[in-house]
């Protein structure tokens, strides 16, 4: 730990590397969104509650979903680990995914 | 994986290879199907062979340690068709890193 005084200096600050870019940027649209994180662990949840996480292999326009690695969570537990899988993106009404995050 | 390797590039591509596989299916109301998938469409209606259904029933009257009891059933059928928006997830028997190998192979 530096214990000198140290005057803030914006110009330092703007020295300092940007932190890494995100996968995709925020102006882009979801599909732009979606194919950055191709390749990435995410969780998908559908409106049962239950939790999918794996990575996600590909998707399309009806967010049917190809994941590997998938682990199945119900409340938090692992019930079920399957290898490859697909998720039908259903239109609207049974299998909405409420959430499509990347973890870190 | 490298998509243009395995020629994956959307999730029914995933679909057409498991056709005369044997696949797992998890359906909506608690019911699971395992059998040789035949033939499918956009909707995900399915042909299946060979099939066994596992239906789960909770029994909420039967409660043992805070949790309801679940029952299971099976039945088995030798030619199903499935209707597309009762599905929600198929399961494939092959792994993506074996056709990597296959396709280096």
């Amino acid at each position: 730990m530096d214990d000198s005084p140290r005057p803030p200096s914006p110009s330092r600050q703007s020295e300092t590397p940007p932190p890494p870019p995100p996968p995709v940027s925020h102006t882009g649209s979801p599909t732009d969104f979606l194919k950055g994180v191709v390749g990435k662990r995410v969780v998908v949840r559908l409106t049962s509650g239950v939790d999918y996480k794996g990575v996600l292999s590909c998707l399309d326009g009806f967010m049917n979903i190809a994941l590997e690695q998938t682990e199945e969570h119900v409340n938090g537990v692992i019930t079920n680990r399957y290898g490859d899988t697909f998720v039908r993106g259903n239109n609207g009404v049974y299998l909405p995914f409420c959430k499509l995050c990347c973890e870190s | 994986m490298d998509s243009s390797v395995t020629g994956i590039q959307e999730p029914f591509d995933l679909i057409r290879l498991s056709l005369s596989e044997r696949v797992f299916v998890k359906l909506r109301g608690d019911r699971e199907l395992t059998g040789i998938l035949h033939a499918y469409d956009g909707h995900m209606n399915l042909i299946m062979s060979d099939v066994e259904e596992t239906i789960m029933i909770v029994d909420p009257e039967n409660v043992a340690n805070g949790q309801s009891v679940v029952n299971v059933a099976k039945r088995k059928m030798e030619m199903l068709f499935v209707r597309g928006d009762g599905v929600i997830l198929v399961r494939f028997c092959f792994s993506l890193s074996h056709l990597f190998l296959t396709v280096l192979l």
